[in-house]
């Protein structure tokens, strides 16, 4: 695999595609993104028309998101009738390799981590630089409990993250509201 | 002619005489250097975070550390990519397989060393190239009418589609997918809402800052995190003095693949990374050692930092001249330099005349603080590799967060980076590759409104989007490059190229 440009470090990746993309997988996928194309298509389509304000059919605001719809369905008919000529409704067709249990979990708990402190402490009357620490201290302690059991270092890890993150809270502050002037949430 | 030169000695003079912009310029660079070496980050998050980091600043010092963050954080991917054998941005994969080999062989110091030079020979010869090209394609650009910019952001739209990733089907899937999302909010011509479904947060649209903060920087972050393995980091034992012996002796390499980054950078959408690949390509093609390639190749090395380096100042050449970004992070760059009140396009030769010359000025001062830190900053720099994923990833996201809130104060552009990033995690799994949606969510105004424009203009006629002499050009590569997915006509495509090389091959041996 090619490592793109919105793939950063992808050179050896942490997944290998073969296992994550199979013609059964792009199957649903091009279905999902038929409907996708239609639903844009139809909103288009359905959109005001300022005939009112005398705007002319080749001018009206639903033109392009129309036409993308209808892009959006072409190219998913053509990934659609790819994957089904590589079998993917064959019987024994491969199914997408999922994520593990322990992946599934650590990515769950990260996402779950990164969602409570975007949309519960941000902007609710937190100031920001408690919220940084809380979030960054608590992520480093989630992540790193496993190694630092296996090695009797549990609460030392604790402090070391408590560190951390009254460090990048203090940091991130200081840095963008003082040195440079952002307002922050 | 000379007017030109004469603005550039001016931007030149006006840099040098002001120590501040070259500290901040300097400090862009090592922020960019310190971003480049870490796995994962790329350049187009580190512009699009120092984008809100330096929003209230003037406009000349916040783009020039842009510019030189964009600079450093390429050059500083090439870190990773030999020590680690993983590219710190996805513009020195190119050199991974030639730059490990060395450093595994005891040469680490000698692989940066190279990969220094190349780099600064590259940036250079872009330079160059940005500083002669940019005013002619302004120039040509001032004749281009509303049905020329319709195809240009077409074409940008499908090379990327094209270029970027390995399914051209899902590139350009992801193309119209940025185009639909542009769509989102108010458009521009009669101020209508669309497909805000009353919502009045998305009347002002989906933000190119935040998206990109999501699709690059969260995205990165959960894809990181999921994976908990660790890489070892090569020890570096020899000196890393830069090579311009080596470059010397492999000055082919460098001016080919210099002239390949600009060539490629020229083109819309394409990314840096191609500028690496087709270098490093055409240094196989035409090297006497191909066996070295992936085994410690100089000749290999050199020409994928070389190549990925000078696609920089070319990325800019498009931005500039006609408002159409070359690259993901050329994208960010320009949205910043619009957010600073210049407006990068055809106009901006006769609005903002000395600009094209200060970015010039700007990116050689880059071009010099890589070649700076390069030499001194080598082993500091490599402390950054040390650094684990579980400490650095929560402060990225934490900056994320910041990012993403603070360009208009709206806790939205948060929600939609965070929307987009978790979309972008699962399909970037699925191999949909995000530099086509990125230029989408650029494009898609300009493509919008020179659509319906040209169409008022013609009175609803579409024969000029296809008889105008420009619009023929880019219209006929658009659907060419398209209708090479189809097998028959690519079948077709590749025996008419055969016959014709035939041909030419038998004339050649028939006078020879």
């Amino acid at each position: 695999m090619q490592p793109s440009i919105d793939n950063p470090g992808s050179a050896v990746p942490a997944h290998p595609a073969g296992g994550l993309v199979t013609p059964r997988s792009d199957f649903f996928a091009a279905l999902a993104w038929i409907a996708f194309g239609f639903a844009v298509s139809i909103g288009a389509w359905r959109m005001d028309r300022l005939e009112n304000q005398d705007v002319p059919p080749y001018a009206v605001p639903g033109l392009l998101p129309f036409f993308l719809g209808v892009a959006i369905m072409f190219f998913a008919g053509l990934m659609l009738a790819r994957s089904w000529r590589r079998g993917a409704l064959a019987a024994g067709a491969p199914r997408a390799t999922r994520m593990t249990p322990a992946e599934r979990k650590r990515f769950l708990l990260v996402l779950g981590l990164c969602l409570a402190f975007s949309v519960l402490l941000v902007g609710h009357g937190l100031p920001f630089w408690l919220a940084a620490t809380v979030f960054v201290s608590a992520t480093i302690i989630v992540l790193q409990y496993q190694q630092r059991r296996a090695v009797n270092q549990v609460w030392r890890g604790v402090v070391i993250s408590i560190v951390i993150g009254l460090c990048a809270g203090f940091g991130v502050t200081v840095v963008f509201q003082k040195i440079f002037l952002v307002y922050l949430p | 002619m000379l007017d030109g030169l004469a603005s550039l000695g001016q931007a030149y003079l006006a840099l040098l005489m002001s120590p501040t912009s070259i500290a901040l310029g300097m400090a862009g660079a090592l922020t960019g250097i310190l971003v480049g070496c870490l796995p994962g980050l790329s350049a187009t998050l580190c512009i699009a975070l120092l984008t809100t980091l330096t929003v209230k600043m003037n406009a000349h010092d916040a783009i020039l550390i842009l510019v030189c963050s964009y600079v450093g954080t390429l050059y500083g991917g090439s870190r990773s990519a030999i020590l680690l054998n993983i590219p710190g941005t996805a513009a020195n994969a190119a050199s991974c397989a030639d730059g490990h080999a060395l450093a595994l062989r005891g040469e680490a110091g000698r692989a940066i060393g190279i990969a220094t030079s190349g780099a600064f020979c590259g940036t250079l010869f872009g330079v160059v190239c940005l500083a002669a090209f940019t005013p002619l394609l302004a120039r040509v650009a001032l004749s281009f009418g509303a049905q020329e910019f319709f195809w240009l952001a077409l074409f940008g739209v499908t090379m990327s589609g094209t270029l970027v990733g390995d399914d051209p089907l899902k590139g350009w899937l992801m193309g119209a997918f940025g185009l639909f999302v542009s769509q989102i909010g108010q458009e521009g011509i009669y101020a209508y809402d669309r497909f805000t479904f009353d919502i009045p947060a998305l009347s002002g649209g989906i933000s190119l800052i935040p998206a990109l903060i999501g699709a690059f920087g969260f995205a990165e972050v959960l894809t990181r995190l999921a994976d908990p393995v660790e890489r070892k980091l090569v020890e570096m034992k020899d000196s890393i003095r830069p090579r311009f012996d080596e470059v010397a002796r492999y000055w082919r390499t460098v001016v080919r693949s210099g002239a390949i980054g600009v060539l490629t950078g020229l083109m819309p959408g394409v990314g840096e990374d191609s500028g690496a690949w087709m270098s490093y390509a055409a240094a196989k093609a035409t090297t006497k050692e191909p066996e070295l390639f992936g085994k410690g190749s100089i000749d290999g090395l050199m020409s994928a930092e070389t190549g990925d380096m000078s696609s920089i100042p070319g990325h800019m050449i498009p931005m500039l001249a006609l408002g159409v970004p070359g690259s993901a992070p050329s994208a960010v760059l320009m949205a910043a330099i619009i957010i600073h009140g210049i407006q990068p396009g055809p106009m901006l030769m006769v609005e903002h005349p000395m600009f094209a010359y200060q970015m010039v000025a700007m990116t050689t001062l880059a071009t010099i603080s890589i070649l700076i830190f390069g030499l001194f900053l080598v082993r500091p720099l490599l402390l950054v590799l040390r650094v684990k994923h579980s400490v650095l990833m929560p402060i990225i996201f934490l900056m994320s967060v910041v990012g993403a809130y603070a360009t208009a104060w709206r806790l939205f552009d948060v929600y939609a980076m965070l929307a987009i990033g978790i979309g972008a995690f699962f399909l970037r799994r699925k191999g949909y590759p995000m530099a086509p949606f990125v230029l989408g969510i650029v494009l898609g105004n300009l493509l919008d409104k020179s659509l319906r424009r040209g169409l008022v203009l013609t009175d609803g006629s579409l024969l000029p989007f296809f008889a105008r002499p420009i619009c023929i050009f880019f219209a006929t590569i658009t659907i060419f490059t398209m209708l090479l997915y189809i097998p028959a006509f690519n079948a077709a495509v590749h025996r008419v190229i055969g016959a014709i090389t035939g041909s030419f091959k038998s004339l050649i041996a028939w006078r020879g």
